[in-house]
């Protein structure tokens, strides 16, 4: 298919010069994440409210050529992190909305540069903090990095970068799976 | 239908408009024949089928790749469901924890073709190109402690042009050639799985 695509890129990249705003592509969970899930306590999570951070751009990703990026169903990133989490806590079956744990978080870092020739890269980090009913159980600022190869026509990069964004979500959702402190702390 | 697919469809739109300008230019998908064509007829349906969560992701070079995953996914579904190897096939957890992972990675060489594509533009198809799109799926099931694993390896074959595709292949769309390749992937995978006497 990319190969393809590439063969069709000179002619798209005539027409394709315009900006645009769209929205993130819907996020999937990853089948690494699942094993991690799977691997660690069976303990039902729930997943509580997400913010941004004062100087986290939570409302439009640029770094995309002149085009930018909206985050979940209310433009926000930071809600596109926890529908993220709870896809993939879902697909673990440990979703549990009545569940005494209740994660939630506040996004730290959220960029996104697609406008290299080469390589692309998407810095994502939140601080998540578990609660037990009202007592914290951890409480730590976990990041994740996704790179990727770029190109130098627009048709090429700009749907890279979002594809990559979403995999930097992705690791971040991994790296808090597989951190030892979370884990004890699900047990 | 499938971005990519769809994407071609776009490409080849304009391409036709500029091929009524000044000359001719065409897309045409070969499915690589290495890989053994597998029916519902070559897998062995368990007495008891159980059910099954199904686990899918679409990488590119080896990286997720969320759109088309969520594209490519009900396909691969479509076969496993069809396959009877299941009593029912969900994307999430199953009574008796039955997990069907598939990972489909597409390889490629892009700068290469990123070169090539670009001769083929500039002359509006004169000068033709060739490239192919490789597939490497990974499938692992899992069931309480017992874990069996498969792989299978597919490509495409794509010219754009005046270029010859490969000898004895019939040409097809691009989304045909991907949605063959999907569904072959998955069946070699799953009968793979059944020869191990994975769904027993």
């Amino acid at each position: 298919m990319r190969q393809a695509r590439l063969l069709l890129a000179p002619a798209l990249a005539a027409v394709l010069a315009a900006c645009a705003h769209t929205p993130a592509p819907a996020y999937q969970p990853g089948v690494d994440n699942l094993r991690a899930l799977r691997a660690g306590p069976a303990t039902p999570l729930a997943v509580g409210d997400f913010d941004a951070g004062p100087k986290v751009g939570d409302e439009r990703l640029g770094g995309l050529r002149g085009s930018s990026m909206s985050g979940a169903e209310d433009g926000l990133f930071s809600t596109y992190l926890q529908r993220a989490l709870e896809a993939e806590l879902r697909q673990a079956g440990r979703l549990d909305p009545e569940a005494d744990l209740r994660l939630e978080g506040t996004l730290v870092r959220n960029q996104l540069s697609a406008n290299s020739g080469s390589t692309g890269y998407a810095n994502v980090a939140a601080r998540f903090v578990l609660r037990r009913g009202e007592d914290v159980v951890l409480d730590k600022e976990i990041a994740a990095r996704a790179e990727w190869e770029s190109s130098f026509m627009g048709a090429l990069a700009i749907p890279a970068g979002m594809q990559g964004y979403v995999s930097a979500v992705q690791k971040l959702a991994g790296a808090l799976f597989a951190d030892p402190d979370f884990q004890a702390a699900t047990r | 239908m499938y971005t990519a697919a769809r994407r071609a469809l776009r490409g080849t739109a304009l391409l036709a408009s500029l091929a009524l300008l000044t000359g001719c230019l065409s897309i045409k998908a070969y499915v690589d024949p290495a890989l053994p064509i597998v029916t519902k007829a070559d897998v062995s349906a368990p007495a008891a089928p159980k059910p099954v969560q199904l686990a899918f992701e679409f990488r590119t070079n080896g990286a997720a790749n969320a759109s088309a995953s969520s594209q490519i996914r009900p396909r691969v579904a479509t076969v496993a469901a069809e396959s009877g190897l299941f009593s029912t096939v969900s994307a999430e957890p199953v009574e008796g924890g039955a997990v069907l992972t598939i990972v489909i990675d597409n390889v490629s060489d892009t700068g290469d073709a990123a070169a090539k594509g670009f001769g083929t533009g500039l002359t509006l198809g004169a000068v033709g190109s060739m490239v192919t799109d490789g597939y490497v799926a990974t499938a692992t099931y899992e069931q309480g402690e017992r874990r069996l694993e498969a792989s299978a390896k597919h490509a495409i074959h794509t010219t754009i042009g005046n270029k010859a595709g490969p000898e004895g292949l019939t040409p097809v769309t691009l989304q045909q050639g991907v949605e063959q390749v999907m569904d072959q992937l998955s069946w070699n995978l799953l009968k793979q799985l059944d020869d191990k006497q994975a769904f027993e």
